[in-house]
């Protein structure tokens, strides 16, 4: 058994060196992400989307730097979605892979952790979904090494509760959110404050734990506070879940989510019960920018992008705009050049603000369920 | 009041499928001792089983949920063979017994994502989801069906146990397995139908659990609070795996429900202390003698 | 290969082998399986970011050295432990483990609900003050704190209460000191494991000391072998760089990691080292040992033979 592991051990290291070299003209990327664990429906379709648009690139020719010709290669690294991965990766892509820059991961969690380690190899991170202010701000301070491309929790929560107060009239609101993850603490404090500041009532904030099934109990007492609308700030598959079990029990309020929502798998979930239901989204799907890119995604893998593919493209774009802005394959250039640049992306126009590395401005999109189709209702800003 | 009843329901509901759940915890436990953490896997590969019974296949019900169960069946028995036979032989201390399920545990759900891939997938509907209301109440029709096939398993297998001769040899076994073995009954025989019966039932709770929920690689995870319904009731009791589970669901339900949802997982490893502490056989756990 | 990326793992290993070292002495050397050690880590981690995290930052900590994080993380986790070993030190075997996995839940789920900490958001902005050299000197003194506790009267004692519980009472043994003791020792390594692991990280989420990670925790000291404070040396080592080493494997590895895990509770039971140490005196022994077996066996071999010429 002793000498069948280290046998393996040795296979690895060796596997492991081999991927070391490459050629000069080739600029390496690294990805990380989740490919298994519970968050492996983003991971893999964030990495596919990056492989595509790297091999079109390469088969148009590459991507002129600086008045010569490179071909882009990504370097995609499992994370299991644990931060101790995540900072275990980065440490491979940076300093063995040798990557000028990385794109992901899709969560906050795991973004935060990575910052010092990208600050002392001087590589430049663009996170995809990752939405906690803190992914790119800390304590008043702009971290250097780390962009993204998306909106953040604060900007989304006070969307959601702006559209809600102003658009759908609602007075009272119940929240029901996800007590063990980050990404749905942070939603429901940003909607219960900015609710609250409109001069709503939030009338039942209740909690579940990661990986819990049923929500009866508490969707019972929310009933029983007779909100207008319902928050559910978490990801598809609890959404259908807690939709359809809301239903059951006869609750006929307005439900609302923010981006963990949209996926084909809600709707073949979720069905009936999230009907007329209303979430925050990074882009509009009907919007004639995005077509294209589907088309590709659809033929080329046989079924559809999930949201983090649309985010993963624009992380790409911004990618290559700062490589050719920087006119060097080199992490701190381009992080220099990655400050400030303004690109039009398929999720919007993303123009990165030297002071908080993150796309100000950019519009949130909001969408109702109609038909079991998404239909794009407005660009919302909030005020 | 309504609130009361409508949370009573949904405290039972939830509590019926930790029955099905908790009774493959004890079954195993009451003649090994070790509390088989593969068992959530198992369970896992049942839902797993029906789901594509029923969308592959094309197979009417009543065969997909036979199917899966015959299908957890045999693997509970490769589990049982593969990972602890070997320390049963060696007559290993019971912590290697939850390591190795644990590593059988983790193996299980990510051959499944290897395999089959991370997404969820949703059952087709078998039944109507329809309600059942009586007025302000509502009841699901899928719960009642639920709750009534298990009833029927649950004593099925009670009565398995009671009155065949195999049975008796797994009751004798659960007090004394050498003394069993001296006496001559071939105990590997015991502790394979022991895990196969497990594994069975693994089959029926994982389609049922597919069914009212749906099916993903980590469905695993929430038998952790099956088998504190079964410590609850007392590991190795089977009527008190049952009661174990129906309390803690309602218990539960009213946590969420009348103090804070915030505290509904902390009272339940809150009971699980308190039960170990205060009663460590639980409501009606055999009581072993301590060979300490 | 890269320095950082291999420093990086052996950080990692490091950090593991504190807390492991610490389970080694509950579980090799007393006989008590704990699945809760996580959340002594959890504690560890969290009062200790505390102590050293900036007044300034959010969530605001107290400004103060590193070396009180690490006293003030590892006494924190030493305190709860001296509670909960007050209610379940007296359960049996299983029980107790079984308990453990409760309370180490409890504090995670606790750790959710804490605002002033982060809650599930997370602490960001924790100090990097877990330097290569800070993590060896730490486990250079966990390795010789512990062997020479092994070896004194009361590890003598420990190791008497695994063999025979009854025994040792009735020979005069204070038992559940000795658990407790024995408790509240590898609680406190957890706990600055703990205070090292949020000062490498520099983020600490509640969801990192999952269930899961004690489990880990509990893998390493039986790969590493029960008894011994060289297995939980090599098995940290070992253990904390396979998931890197199996990642060429993609999707695959954790599926390698569980068959792998069966394969060495059934193929090796003792764990790389069970009940031997890397010492010289340690290898002399089993060198004597194995000499001392074949030459048993020439023995029997040459009388069976003579037999058979009779």
């Amino acid at each position: 058994m002793k000498k069948l592991l280290f046998a393996a051990l040795a296979v690895a290291l060796v596997l492991a060196g081999c991927g070391g070299g490459g050629k000069s003209d080739v600029v390496k990327v690294g990805w990380l992400g989740a490919l298994t664990g519970d968050q492996a429906v983003w991971g893999e379709n964030e990495l596919n989307t990056v492989k595509m648009l790297f091999e079109e690139y390469n088969a148009a020719g590459g991507i002129e730097v600086g008045g010569k010709k490179y071909q882009l290669e990504v370097i995609g690294y499992d994370n299991k979605g644990d931060p101790q991965e995540s900072v275990n990766v980065t440490k491979r892509l940076t300093g063995q892979d040798k990557v000028v820059a990385i794109i992901g991961p899709n969560s906050s969690g795991n973004a935060i952790p990575m910052a010092p380690i990208l600050e002392k190899a001087k590589v430049p991170d663009i996170a995809t979904v990752a939405t906690n202010p803190k992914v790119t701000v800390q304590d008043g301070k702009v971290k250097p090494y780390n962009f993204r491309v998306c909106f953040i929790d604060p900007y989304q929560g006070a969307v959601a509760a702006g559209f809600a107060y102003d658009r759908l009239n609602a007075r009272t609101a119940a929240i029901l959110y996800d007590v063990g993850d980050d990404y749905s603490q942070g939603l429901r404090e940003f909607f219960k404050v900015n609710f609250e500041k409109k001069g709503g009532t939030i009338v039942a904030d209740e909690s579940f734990n990661s990986g819990d099934v049923d929500f009866r109990p508490q969707l019972s007492k929310i009933k029983a506070a007779n909100p207008d609308v319902i928050f559910m700030p978490y990801f598809f598959k609890e959404v259908a879940l807690s939709a359809n079990q809301a239903r059951d029990l006869g609750i006929k309020a307005t439900l609302l989510g923010g981006d963990g929502w949209p996926s084909d798998q809600l709707i073949s979930m979720g069905g009936k019960a999230v009907e007329g239901s209303y979430f925050v989204n990074h882009l509009d799907y009907a919007d004639p920018a995005v077509q294209d890119f589907k088309t590709r995604y659809k033929a080329k893998y046989g079924k559809e992008t999930e949201l983090n593919g649309f985010l993963a493209h624009d992380a790409v774009l911004l990618f290559v705009e700062g490589l050719k802005k920087a006119g060097k394959p080199n992490g701190e250039a381009i992080a220099k050049a990655l400050e400030g640049i303004d690109i039009q992306g398929i999720t919007g126009r993303i123009h990165i603000s030297p002071e908080t590395h993150n796309p100000e401005g950019k519009d949130a999109a909001i969408e109702k369920i109609v038909n079991g189709q998404y239909v794009f209702q407005e660009k919302y800003a909030a005020q | 009041m309504v609130q009361f009843l409508q949370q009573l329901i949904n405290g039972l509901s939830i509590g019926s499928v930790y029955a099905l759940m908790a009774v493959g915890y004890s079954l195993v436990y009451s003649i090994m001792n070790f509390s088989n953490f593969a068992h959530g896997g198992v369970i896992m590969l049942g839902a797993y089983f029906g789901f594509f019974s029923l969308t592959l296949l094309k197979l009417p019900f009543a065969a997909a949920f036979l199917l899966a169960s015959v299908g957890t069946f045999f693997v509970a028995i490769i589990v049982e063979r593969v990972a602890y036979k070997p320390l049963r032989e060696r007559r290993a201390p019971f912590l290697y017994f939850i390591i190795s399920a644990m590593g059988a545990s983790i193996l299980l759900e990510n051959l499944v994502i290897a395999t089959i891939g991370p997404t969820f997938r949703t059952y087709p509907e078998v039944f109507s989801k329809a309600l059942i209301e009586l007025g302000p109440l509502a009841v699901g029709r899928l719960d009642l069906i639920i709750f009534l096939i298990s009833a029927v398993s649950l004593t099925l297998l009670i009565l398995f146990i009671d009155k065949t001769k195999l049975g008796k040899a797994i009751q004798a076994a659960s007090y004394n397995v050498k003394a069993c073995a001296l006496m001559g009954v071939n105990t590997d025989r015991v502790i394979l139908t022991v895990f196969g019966l497990g594994g069975f039932l693994a089959g029926i709770a994982g389609v049922f659990f597919g069914m009212k929920y749906t099916v993903y690689p980590q469905i695993g995870n929430i038998t952790t609070k099956s088998f504190i319904a079964a410590v609850f009731g007392g590991l190795g009791s089977l009527p008190g795996a049952v009661l174990g589970s129906v309390l803690l669901g309602v218990i539960e339900t009213f946590v969420a429900g009348y103090l804070s949802s915030q505290f509904r997982d902390l009272i339940a490893f809150v009971i699980l202390i308190a039960v170990l502490v205060l009663r460590p056989t639980g409501i009606m756990g055999k009581v072993t003698e301590d060979k300490a | 290969m890269d320095w950082t990326y291999i420093q990086g793992i052996l950080m990692l290993a490091g950090i593991n082998m504190i807390a492991v070292l610490g389970l080694s002495l509950l579980t090799g050397f007393t006989g008590l399986f704990s699945f809760g050690h996580a959340g002594f880590m959890a504690i560890g981690a969290y009062v200790g970011a505390w102590i050293s995290a900036s007044p300034a930052s959010t969530p605001a900590g107290l400004g103060l050295p590193f070396i009180l994080a690490i006293v003030g993380g590892g006494a924190a986790a030493g305190a709860v432990s001296y509670l909960i070993g007050r209610i379940s030190l007296n359960l049996k075997g299983d029980y107790f483990c079984i308990a453990t996995l409760g309370f180490g839940e409890a504090i995670r789920l606790i750790f959710n609900n804490v605002n002033r900490f982060g809650g599930a958001r997370g602490w960001p902005g924790v100090p990097g003050k877990s330097t290569f050299v800070a993590i060896l000197v730490a486990d250079v003194v966990a390795v010789l704190f512990l062997a020479n506790l092994v070896k004194s009267r009361h590890g003598r004692n420990m190791i008497a209460v695994r063999e025979e519980e009854l025994a040792a009472q009735i020979a005069g043994i204070d038992v559940f000191k000795y658990k407790m003791i024995s408790l509240i020792i590898s609680a406190v390594y957890a706990g600055v494991a703990g205070v090292f692991f949020a000062h490498y990280m520099t983020f600490i989420q509640p969801k990192m000391f999952s269930l899961t990670k004690s489990t880990e925790l509990t893998i390493i000291v039986i790969f590493g072998g029960l008894g011994s404070i060289s297995g939980s040396v090599l098995g940290a080592l070992v253990l904390t760089a396979l998931p890197e080493v199996l990642r060429a494997f993609e999707i695959w590895r954790l599926v390698f990691y569980g068959a792998a895990v069966i394969l060495i509770m059934v193929s090796r039971p003792k764990g790389l080292m069970g009940g031997m140490e890397l010492t010289p005196s340690g290898i002399r022994k089993v060198v004597a040992e194995r000499n001392a077996l074949r030459e048993a066996k020439a023995k029997l071999l040459a009388e069976a033979q003579s037999g058979e010429e009779d």
